[in-house]
C-alpha cells in the first residue's frame, strides 16, 4: 500500500469522529471512548509514519487529492516539521480530552462538546498537513470556529463579556488572510506553497525583481499569523480569552492554537515570503526579531505582575512565543530547527501547566495565589508533576525547555546577539514567576479554605481522569527532555527542509520541476552565512 | 470595469471601517460583515487578469490551461480559480456570520446590553 495515502487519516479521523459526536451526543462514555481512540490513533500514526521516515529518502510523504497534478489540486504534505507538530498536538489534545472529563461536567459535556474538540483537532490537523495557502485559510476556520463554541462553553455572564473579542479580532484576521491569499494568487497565479516556493527561488536564481507589492502582501501575511500567534503588538486578546474558558480547553487552546500561527509563519516565511535576497526579507527579518524581543519580555514581565495561576500562564504563553518568534527570525536551517522543538515542547509542557492549574482549583476552589497553599503537603504528586512542568518550561537543564532555549540562542548569539540576551533575562524572569505559583501554591502553610456553596463538592475519584491527563503530559515532557537526541534529529531535517526548499518542492511538484534551475543553490542568505559561519569554526 | 470594481471595494472597506469603529457590538458586527464582502470583491476584481509565471504555459487562467482551445481567444475567458475561492469564502462567512449574531444574543441575553464599554467595565471588574 502507498504509504502516502495515510496522511489523509489525520483529517478525516477526527473528522469522522466529530461527526459521530454530534449523532451520539447524549452517549457521553461512548463519545469518551471515541474521542480518545481518535486523538490517540492520530498521535500512533504521527509517530509512526516519523519514525518511518527516518530512514526515507526526502522525508516527505505527498498526496494529491483526486489525483489532480500539483499546482492545480489540493496537496497534503507531510514532512518533519509537519509531522513533529501533529504529533504533539495530538499528545496535547488528547491529555487535555481525558483532563475534560474531571472538569466539565457530563451533563455539560452532552451539549456538543466532544465533536467541538475533535472539529478542533480536524481543523488543527488539516492546518499543519495543507500544502496551499487557501486551504491553510479554511482549516484556520474551521479551527477557530471550533475554538469559538469552546471558550463559549458553558455560557457564563463573564465568558460572554470576553467572548466578542476574540471572536471579531479572528473575523478581522480571517478577511486580511482572504484578502492576502487573493492577492498572492493575482500576483503568482498560485496558492500551491512548493509552488510559490519554486516562483521566489526562480525569480532569485534568475536575478528578476519579485512582482510590486510583494512586501507590503508579505507583511499582511505576517499580521494575520502573527495575531493568530499572539506575538507582540498582536497579543492583547489573548490574556483574556484564556482567563474565562474551562480550564482543560484552556490548556487545550494554550497548547495549540497560537502554535498554529506560529506554525503558518515557520512554513510561509523561510520558504516563500521571507526567502531569498527579497526585498521582503530586508523588511520582515527586522520586524520578526525586534517583536521577538518585546514578545519574550514584555509577555514574561506581565506573567511577573499578576497575581493568580491561570493569568500567569495565560501570558506566560506569549513570552514563550517570543522564543519561538525569536527562531524564526534567524531563519536558519538550525534555528529553525531550535524553534520547531521549542514549539513542541512548550505546547506539551504548557498545556501539562494548565492542567495542573485545573487540578489546583478543584483543591483550593480559586486560582487566588493568595487564598491557596500547603498543597504540598496535601496533594504530593500533583506537586511533583507541577515541579517537572514548570522546570521544563524555565528550561533547566536535563529537562526539555533547556534544548530548546539552548539552540536557539546559541544560534543567535553570532547575528544577534541582544535577542540572546534578551532570551535569557526572560528565562530567569520566568523562573520567578514559577517560583512564585510554586511557593505560594506548594510551599505556604495553608490558607483559609474557601468555603464551597453545600452540595458543590465533588465526588471522590472524579480527579483521577485529571490526574491521568496531567500524567501522560508530563511524561511526554519528560521524554522531550531526556530522549532531546531523536527528537531533534528529526527536528534538524525540519529546519533543512524549511532552509532549503528544494526537498520539499520536487516532493510536491515532482522532480523535473526543478530542472530549469539545475545546479542552482536554493538555500536563503540568511542561512549560506551561517553555513559559512558553521564551517569556518568547528 | 476594474475602476468602478475598485470603487466598490475602496467605498465598501471605509463603511465597514466606519462601522467597526462604533461602540455597539451590532454595528461592529455588521462592519466585519461587510468587510468580509469587500475582500470578496477586491478578489473578483484581481480574476479578471490571471498572471502565470512559467514561461512554456501560456499567460492565462492555470486551470484553463489543460483545455485550452486556441479559437477562442484567452481575453474571452474568466479565471474560474478565485471565484472558486470566493465561493468558500463565502460559505464560511456566512457560518461565521450567523455563529456571531447568535453569540451576540445571547450576550445581551446574559448581560443585558451590547456596549462594549460596559461589557469591558465588566470583564475588569470580575
Amino acid at each position: 500500500m502507498n504509504l502516502s495515502n495515510l496522511i489523509i487519516l489525520f483529517i478525516v479521523i477526527p473528522m469522522g469522529t466529530g461527526v459521530l459526536g454530534v449523532l451520539f451526543k447524549y452517549q457521553v462514555g461512548l463519545m469518551r471512548v471515541l474521542g480518545s481512540l481518535s486523538l490517540a490513533s492520530t498521535a500512533l500514526l504521527a509517530v509512526g509514519l516519523l519514525i518511518h521516515l527516518r530512514s526515507h529518502e526526502t522525508g516527505i510523504l505527498v498526496t494529491q487529492m483526486g489525483a489532480w497534478p500539483a499546482p492545480y489540486g489540493i496537496s497534503v504534505v507531510f514532512d518533519s516539521l509537519s509531522g513533529l507538530l501533529l504529533a504533539a498536538s495530538s499528545l496535547v489534545a488528547l491529555g487535555c480530552y481525558v483532563h475534560s472529563f474531571s472538569t466539565v461536567s457530563a451533563a455539560a459535556q452532552a451539549r456538543y462538546f466532544h465533536p467541538m474538540v475533535q472539529l478542533l483537532m480536524f481543523g488543527v490537523n488539516l492546518a499543519f498537513l495543507t500544502g496551499d495557502l487557501f486551504n491553510l485559510f479554511v482549516s484556520f476556520e474551521i479551527m477557530l470556529m471550533a475554538s469559538y463554541c469552546l471558550l463559549t462553553f458553558g455560557g457564563t455572564r463573564l465568558q460572554m463579556t470576553q467572548a466578542y473579542k476574540y471572536v471579531l479580532l479572528n473575523l478581522v484576521g480571517s478577511t486580511i488572510f482572504v484578502i492576502g491569499a487573493g492577492l498572492v494568487y493575482g500576483m503568482t497565479g498560485t496558492l500551491n506553497f512548493a509552488d510559490l516556493a519554486r516562483f521566489v527561488a526562480e525569480r532569485q536564481a534568475l536575478g528578476e525583481d519579485l512582482p510590486t507589492g510583494f512586501t507590503a502582501l508579505s507583511i499582511a501575511l505576517l499580521l494575520v499569523f502573527g495575531l493568530k500567534g499572539a506575538i507582540f503588538p498582536l497579543w492583547f486578546w489573548l490574556p483574556d480569552t484564556y482567563y474565562t474558558a474551562n480550564v482543560s480547553i484552556a490548556g487545550l487552546f494554550a497548547g495549540m492554537l497560537t502554535k498554529v500561527g506560529i506554525y503558518a509563519i515557520a512554513r510561509t516565511f523561510p520558504m516563500i515570503f521571507a526567502h531569498g535576497g527579497s526585498e521582503a526579507t530586508k523588511v520582515v527579518m527586522p520586524i520578526l526579531a525586534i517583536s521577538a524581543a518585546f514578545t519574550m519580555f514584555l509577555g514574561v514581565l506581565g506573567a511577573v505582575s499578576h497575581h493568580n495561576i491561570r493569568r500567569i500562564l495565560a501570558v506566560h504563553v506569549i513570552s514563550q512565543v517570543g522564543y519561538m518568534v525569536f527562531g524564526l527570525a534567524l531563519m536558519t536551517q538550525i534555528a529553525l530547527a531550535g524553534c520547531l522543538f521549542y514549539m513542541i515542547q512548550h505546547m506539551v509542557v504548557k498545556s501539562c501547566l494548565f492542567l495542573c492549574c485545573g487540578i489546583i482549583e478543584r483543591h483550593t476552589g480559586t486560582d487566588d495565589l493568595d487564598r491557596s497553599g500547603g498543597l504540598l503537603r496535601r496533594d504530593w504528586y500533583l506537586a511533583l508533576v507541577f515541579f517537572i512542568a514548570a522546570m521544563s518550561l524555565v528550561g533547566l537543564p536535563p529537562l526539555s525547555g533547556f534544548f530548546g532555549k539552548l539552540v536557539i540562542i546559541r544560534e543567535g548569539w553570532d547575528t544577534r546577539w541582544w535577542l540572546s540576551i534578551f532570551g535569557l533575562l526572560t528565562g530567569a524572569l520566568t523562573l520567578l514567576s514559577m517560583l512564585k505559583i510554586w511557593s505560594y501554591c506548594f510551599w505556604s502553610p495553608q490558607a483559609a479554605a474557601v468555603e464551597r456553596p453545600a452540595g458543590e463538592s465533588p465526588p471522590p475519584g472524579s480527579m483521577r481522569p485529571a490526574y491521568a491527563g496531567a500524567t501522560l503530559l508530563v511524561l511526554v515532557a519528560l521524554f522531550l527532555g531526556f530522549g532531546a537526541q531523536p527528537v531533534y534529529e528529526i527536528a534538524f531535517r525540519a529546519g533543512e527542509q524549511l532552509a532549503d526548499p528544494r526537498d520539499y518542492i520536487t516532493a510536491v511538484l515532482g522532480p523535473e520541476s526543478l530542472d530549469h534551475l539545475a545546479g542552482r543553490d536554493l538555500r536563503s542568505p540568511a542561512e549560506l552565512a551561517a553555513a559559512a559561519r558553521r564551517e569556518a569554526t568547528p | 470595469m476594474t475602476l468602478i470594481l475598485a470603487i466598490c471595494v475602496a467605498v465598501t472597506f471605509a463603511v465597514s471601517i466606519y462601522l467597526m469603529t462604533a461602540r455597539e457590538l451590532k454595528s461592529i458586527a455588521m462592519g466585519v460583515f461587510l468587510l468580509g464582502h469587500a475582500a470578496n470583491l477586491s478578489i473578483i476584481a484581481m480574476s479578471r487578469t490571471p498572471v502565470r509565471h512559467e514561461p512554456q504555459l501560456l499567460k492565462g487562467p492555470p486551470i484553463l490551461n489543460a483545455s485550452f482551445n486556441p479559437a477562442q481567444p484567452m481575453s474571452q475567458i474568466v479565471d474560474p480559480l478565485p471565484q472558486a475561492l470566493i465561493l468558500t469564502a463565502i460559505v464560511i462567512g456566512f457560518a461565521v456570520m450567523a455563529f456571531l449574531l447568535s453569540l451576540l444574543v445571547i450576550t445581551s441575553r446574559k448581560t443585558g446590553t451590547l456596549s462594549v464599554e460596559v461589557l469591558a467595565r465588566e470583564g475588569v471588574e470580575e
